[in-house]
């Protein structure tokens, strides 16, 4: 349901759009966005009456984004003069002048501070959030102090909007000037622990912005801050699962325990059921272990501290969000994080995501991928979504091939075929794309290459392969052969029959690569069995066509003829006085000869060696051919033949040495490995743009790319009491528990017991409730900020009094129609809580 | 490691709309379009650019014709900023009107100003949530009305918008009559996804359930995946805080035929678990979606009985609206195809379909057709806006022959295009339809053609190669006492077996030259093929707020199922 997919529908035909435009064009163009005369446009500024006023101003920012600042430049002072207008729509848009032009009239700028700060202190906490944001988006350094004051007030005001406004107000400050970190890690400590979740997914944000690594901040808030992430705003949560990913493993050593293995069917039961029961009891962790080591009675088992714990079971619901990162993000926390019974658990949700707009499903794919490499077998009851489609795009189907291959080794048989079916669909049929066709066949290479293939499926693999090799099409030959190349290669003694194979199809085989590819393999495995070695016969029947093959063929041709014969001379050293006088003649006459003369006088002095022996001894018929062969490429019109067949000449040239020659030409050929194609990303990590891109981004990542922390040495982390909330009483936790439902939930439970109640839970200002019954350490914290606040604001004329009633106004305003007393609104927080408390072990 | 660095808005045309920075220097609009451009289509939604100044990371999207870039220049989550430049088009739409149009935003500059403003705080993505922006900016309406600016069209999109694109995100019939002064809105709503003080005259709700088929068959008529992907759109018009029950329902059991579902953060996830098919939750104002879910059309089993030897007979039932089926290497030279469409009765209107009379259906060319002017009732679904598209392998040069053999519609090649594209109207759909009388087997359509490729021209494409070469050789026609003796006979091969092989070489070359899938596209309304249905939908007058006593709100239902070329058929 991404809402992405959902607009896909609402593009309403080509011609409807047109329609629309054309209609749209004809009055919308003219009117606004026709350039008025500059002295108009300033005149309009100036003008008293605030219609006028809104109108240059909607004039300027177009110009500004339809042009160069320095169109507009000439207006900025007079766009400046309207900040303190008392219209909120002016001042909107007087603030949007002022944040683009700030940077290039920074004097100017300068002159509408006062009035901006003056905003600070407005009754409406839309205009105070407008304020403080648009006053540290000035990129003037010289107001960075100021800019630190206006957010200490702002992380104290009672309105949430502020107090995020504030949040994300700090690292805008800390780029001004990083000589306010101090005063800023101080305002954002503060905020980390704020009672409002949309707060604290800014301040998060925040956070990551300026001091990733102080995680010492993090330590009192982490459970509050777990507690919220259900309830953030997507991109609250998103911020908090990467700053949780780094914390979890810089802060929870990676314990194990060994545990006795527990048989299959409770292992499959565990993972069905209970997957997010407590590991704490030895019981749940035997059935919770993975069949990782099946070899082993014991085998380790993460136990997890129980604060990690915490963190994995409340992403649990983010599963279902809507927003495709959210649902990464979570992903990676599982994968890095958690054990195998978490990441089973957001597969469905990763698929899931394959449903959106294609960009989108472009980037989930390479994730997937990326999941799938450690991950395969949970993959596989989703094979139907990995079907290639033919509207899939290049980048679509590469992945969705090798997904079909990750998840193939794991496949029942009938999934096996079907896959096998639909990869030689793909590679046969006159396919759309070359590219398909390659990119199918090496999948089936890659499917019969893995461990877990039983022999008939690689047989059937292979088969399939062969089939390909008559084919017209020359990219689909070339690349089978390949394919079948390393398949051979990788297990010689299994293929013998291969190769026989294959060299019958030398017949049906047009495409001279395809042809040298067969060729090079036969020479490959001329020496393997010797008594009824088909190598020589190949040769035979090639030198008789030898004429008509293209270069690469002929190329493959000489170094069979090399091959064949120096394994002939192997299994028949010849006697070695006498031929070893006679040979240093000839390979004389070649290394000196061709530089000489050319054509046919060269062809006289270089035949008779190898006939003489033929007709002194009448010699074996593979040095025949050998010799055959020779000639035929010496009188090639390619050099790189003729230099070839030069080389192999003098490296042969001696039957009795032949030591050099069986080092070059016998050399055991590594056997090729065809990994995945993202086996070079393993290495990065999940959800990021590095995993995208790949190594073209350099090695190690894009900038700014962060692998992932290694886990914290046992005994080096940091003391989990550090994490215990304040010392506070039942009350406060409590309440926490209250902030924990979702707010849907929360509706749920305002609405049990009264009206418009609940609105005023989330919106008293958190000092206040906080010196009802309970928190002793945080009060205090408010306390001492409300403090300083005053005192420092004691220049603007603002009392205790003027506070309260002002907060008072808040109120009111917040909820139209409550007046509440104290006394009740604490015994609701009871039935609150607890109702809460009911709603959450549901949740769990 | 801000998130966001800017934002590039394009018109069809790739002139520049929009470019708005919020934070760093990211290389300008005018230096990142050249490089998407040169980018060869289809493009990815991230390119890595390293030639630019920092080197840049460029995401992209298109909606509605326009394209949104956003660079940066750090590694972040890229789903993050794709969702981001979602969600921006999503408002952008909602506060303009539907088909979101460059003129529109020409037309509203200082709108878009205020909520990209909004959106995103020094690189921070901090508010997308439409109806928390609709508290922070207004409508560009109400602006307009207060400039009095008569002469600007009102943002509604016209008469079309409700009718042609029912399922617009944009709110259907442009903004919707709000009271109350949304100006002084300054108190936040207790709920973050709902605005404060929603008040409608007329209140109304509408459930839109859309499923979007996605279905493969085999060459042999089997399906190998069948699924729907179903989307709940909701639009609330009701005031005040209304808490909803929506009740799905669906013949097998909701909880057996929905998978993987996706909610919208208002619904009660616990209420879902507990009770499937029950969704509960306080919706946003105006239009969203609710939800996003999909069905398995072949059921869990479906891979037990994939076997490749199966007979027709044995064919796991789909009941979807079309299907096609692609035959190719037809004629004497192997260069002739044909694709046969096979429409559901189901669909033609009628209720009964009697027993098949003769399958002479399936051959295509034979059957005689019965005319007949039996009109089908309304109630029964019947299909809308078919098109069928063949994507042809690139080699093809030109399609020769290309008609319509039986049947009705419209087919299109452009000689070098990638695909040919045969339309049927809805129209002729139904009188296709209903000259099907007392079949029962649905009714086809046959559409063939020939295919040209390159290698026509030059009469035999791989023997000629072969030619050349001996001749090339031939010409050094050295003598070789000892060589000459096999000299003869490699010249020979080729030649003789040359003619007899030719038909069959070119029967081979077209085969590269065929189509090797086609896919059906069409609109069913009333009609979901998962079979499922909005139960009830109710509001819970006890949690509610806000909306007096005994005001029912006007209710309405819809379904649709479309497939955008996703029903697939290979050959």
């Amino acid at each position: 349901m991404h809402p992405s997919n959902f607009a896909h529908w609402s593009l309403s035909t080509a011609r409807d759009l047109t329609l629309e435009a054309a209609r749209d064009a004809s009055n919308a163009r003219k009117t606004s966005t026709r350039p008025l005369p500059s002295a108009q446009l300033k005149k309009l500024l100036d003008s008293r009456s605030e219609r006028d006023v809104l109108e240059g101003l909607r004039r300027v920012i177009t110009m500004s984004y339809r042009q160069p600042p320095s169109q507009t430049l000439p207006f900025f002072s007079h766009v400046i003069k309207n900040v303190a207008s008392p219209s909120l729509t002016v001042k909107k848009l007087v603030y949007i002048c002022l944040l683009q032009h700030a940077e290039h009239e920074p004097d100017t700028a300068l002159l509408s501070i006062n009035t901006i700060q003056k905003s600070l202190t407005d009754q409406n906490p839309q205009l105070r959030a407008l304020a403080l944001r648009v006053m540290s988006g000035i990129r003037v350094p010289v107001i960075s102090q100021i800019v630190s004051l206006g957010i200490k007030r702002g992380a104290g005001d009672m309105s949430p909007n502020v107090r995020r406004a504030a949040a994300l107000a700090i690292p805008k400050c800390y780029r001004l000037d990083p000589n306010t970190e101090p005063q800023l890690l101080e305002y954002l400590s503060t905020l980390l622990g704020d009672k409002q979740y949309f707060v604290t997914g800014a301040a998060v944000a925040a956070f990551l912005e300026i001091c990733p690594d102080r995680l010492d901040l993090i330590h009192p808030y982490y459970r509050s801050l777990v507690r919220k992430l259900a309830d953030m705003d997507e991109w609250g949560q998103l911020a908090t699962l990467q700053l949780m990913m780094v914390y979890s493993r810089k802060c929870f050593p990676r314990r194990t325990r060994k545990v006795k293995k527990a048989s299959a069917n409770s292992n499959t039961n565990a993972k069905s059921t209970k997957p997010t029961k407590g590991f704490y009891d030895s019981e749940s962790e035997e059935e919770e272990d993975e069949d990782e080591e099946d070899e082993q009675d014991f085998e380790e088992v993460a136990v997890l501290d129980p604060d990690l714990e915490l963190l994995l079971k409340s992403c649990l619901s983010l599963l279902q969000s809507r927003n495709a990162a959210v649902v990464i993000a979570v992903a990676r926390a599982y994968l890095y994080l958690g054990t195998p019974a978490y990441v089973s658990l957001a597969i469905g949700p990763l698929v899931s995501l394959l449903r959106s707009a294609g960009d989108i499903q472009h980037i989930v794919l390479y994730n997937i991928v990326q999941v799938c490499l450690s991950h395969p077998e949970p993959f596989v009851k989703y094979y139907t979504h990995f079907l290639v489609r033919s509207i899939d795009a290049p980048h679509i189907w590469r992945l969705k091939l090798e997904l079909l291959t990750l998840i193939f080794p794991h496949a029942q048989p009938r999934l096996q075929s079907l896959i096998l079916a639909e990869l030689s669909h793909f590679s046969h049929s006159g396919s759309l794309d070359p590219a398909l066709v390659k990119e199918s066949v090496r999948a089936i290479g890659r499917c019969s290459q893995s461990p877990a293939t039983s022999p008939q499926t690689s047989a059937r693999c292979l088969r399939l392969l062969l089939k390909h090799i008559g084919s017209a099409d020359a990219h689909l030959v070339a690349e089978s052969l390949e394919v079948i190349r390393h398949l051979i290669q990788r297990n010689p003694d299994a293929h013998r029959t291969t190769v026989v194979r294959l060299a019958k199809h030398l017949d049906a085989a047009t495409s001279p690569q395809a042809r040298a590819s067969i060729i090079w393999l036969v020479g490959e495995f001329a020496g393997l069995d010797p008594e009824n070695n088909i190598a020589a016969d190949v040769l035979r029947i090639l030198a008789k066509g030898f004429a008509d093959e293209a270069e690469p063929a002929k190329l493959q041709i000489m170094l069979l003829a090399a091959k064949v014969y120096i394994h002939h001379l192997h299994a028949n050293p010849p006697p070695s006085p006498t031929k070893q006088e006679e040979p240093p003649e000839p390979s004389a006459s070649v290394l000196d000869m061709p530089e000489e003369e050319g054509g046919f006088r060269d062809a006289h002095l270089e035949n008779p060696p190898p006939i003489e022996p033929l007709q002194k001894e009448s010699p074996h018929q593979i040095e025949a051919l050998y010799s055959y062969v020779l000639a035929l490429t010496r009188y090639d019109t390619s050099y790189d033949l003729r230099d070839r067949a030069r080389v192999y000449k003098s490296l042969l040239s001696l039957p009795s040495s032949t030591q050099l020659a069986s080092l070059l030409l016998l050399a055991p050929k590594p056997v090729p490995h065809i990994p995945s194609p993202s086996e070079t990303r393993k290495n990065y990590v999940l959800g990021s743009a590095s995993l995208v891109i790949g190594d073209e981004g350099g090695v190690g990542g894009l900038r700014g790319y962060e692998d992932l922390p290694p886990w914290v040495k046992d005994g080096k982390e940091p003391d989990p009491s550090l994490r215990d909330e304040a010392p506070s009483s039942t009350y406060v936790s409590a309440h926490e528990v209250a902030k924990n439902m979702s707010a849907s939930e929360r509706l749920d439970a305002a609405a049990q017991v009264d009206s418009g109640r609940q609105r005023m839970l989330e919106t008293i200002p958190s000092y206040r409730t906080s010196n009802g019954v309970g928190g002793v350490e945080k009060p205090a914290q408010k306390e001492k900020t409300l403090d300083d606040w005053l005192a420092e604001s004691s220049g603007s004329e603002e009392t205790d009094d003027d506070e309260e009633e002002e907060e008072e106004e808040e109120e009111d305003e917040e909820e139209d129609d409550d007046d509440d007393d104290e006394s009740e609104e604490e015994s609701e927080y009871e039935t609150e809580s607890e109702s809460g408390d009911e709603n959450d072990r549901l949740v769990k | 490691m801000s998130t966001i660095e800017a934002l590039f808005i394009f018109d069809e045309h790739n002139t520049p709309l929009l470019e708005h920075t919020y934070n760093g220097r990211p290389a300008s609009g005018s230096t990142l379009l050249p490089l998407y451009l040169s980018h060869p289509t289809p493009r990815p939604s991230l390119i890595y650019l390293p030639s630019t100044n920092p080197a840049t990371l460029l995401y992209s999207i298109v909606q509605d014709q326009l394209l949104f870039l956003a660079p940066c220049s750090s590694d972040t989550q890229p789903l993050q900023v794709l969702e981001f430049l979602h969600r921006v088009a999503d408002v952008l739409e909602d506060y303009l009107g539907a088909p979101l149009l460059a003129s529109k935003i020409e037309s509203n500059y200082d709108v878009v100003a205020q909520l990209l403003n909004e959106m995103v705080d020094g690189g921070i993505i901090s508010c997308t949530e439409p109806n928390a922006l609709r508290d922070l900016v207004d409508a560009p309406s109400l602006m307009k009305s207060l400039l009095g600016n008569v002469g600007l069209p009102s943002t509604t999109p016209s008469s079309l918008a409700p009718s042609a694109t029912p399922f617009s995100l944009g709110r259907g019939g442009g903004p919707s009559p709000r009271l109350g002064p949304s100006n002084a809105a300054q108190s936040t709503s207790p709920v973050p996804w709902r605005r404060a003080n929603v008040r409608h005259t007329s209140n109304e709700m509408y459930v839109d359930i859309v499923e979007t088929l996605s279905v493969t068959l085999s060459p042999s008529g089997r399906p190998l995946s069948a699924i729907a992907n179903g989307t709940i759109a909701f639009t609330a018009k009701v005031s005040g805080i209304p808490d909803l029950i929506l009740h799905l329902g669906c013949p097998g059991g909701i909880s057996n035929a929905i998978s993987l579902p996706v909610f919208h953060p208002c619904v009660r996830l616990n209420r879902w678990k507990e009770r499937p098919g029950q969704l509960s939750f306080v919706p946003p104002d105006g239009r969203f979606v609710l939800a996003g879910y999909e069905v398995d059309l072949l059921g869990p089993s479906a891979l037990d009985a994939f076997t490749t030897s199966t007979t027709k007979q044995s064919l796991p039932s789909l009941n979807i609206p079309a299907t096609v089926s692609v035959h190719t290497s037809l004629g004497p030279s192997g260069s002739d195809f044909q694709v046969r469409l096979q429409l559901n009765p189901r669909f033609t209107g009628k209720s009964s379909a009697p027993p098949p009379s003769s399958a002479s259906g399936r051959g295509g060319l034979g059957s005689r057709i019965a005319a007949g002017g039996g009109a089908g009732t309304s109630t029964a679904p019947a299909i809308e806006e078919m098109t069928i598209h063949i994507p042809l392998p690139s080699s093809v040069h030109n399609i020769l022959d290309l008609r319509v053999a039986r049947g009705m519609g419209d087919a299109s090649y452009a000689p070098g295009s990638a695909s040919i594209e045969w339309r049927i109207s809805s129209r002729e759909i139904s009188m296709l339809m209903s000259q099907d009388r007392g079949g029962g087997v649905g009714c086809h359509a046959t559409l063939s053609g020939t295919v040209v490729g390159a290698q026509d021209d030059d009469e035999n494409g791989a023997g000629f190669d072969d030619t050349a070469v001996s001749l090339s050789t031939a010409t050094y026609n050295y003598d070789d006492d000892q060589a000459s003796s096999y000299q003869s006979a490699p010249t020979s091969t080729p030649q003789p077996s040359n003619s007899a092989q030719v038909d069959e070489k070119r029967r081979k070359a077209n085969k590269i030259l065929m189509p090797s899938a086609a896919t059906v596209s069409f609109s069913v309304k009333g009609w979901l093929p998962s079979g499922i249905k909005v139960e009830s939908l109710n509001v819970d007058q006890k949690k509610s707020k806000g909306l007096g006593g005994g005001v029912t709100p006007y209710k309405g239902v819809k379904y649709l199922c479309v497939s955008r070329r996703s029903v697939e058929c290979r050959c």
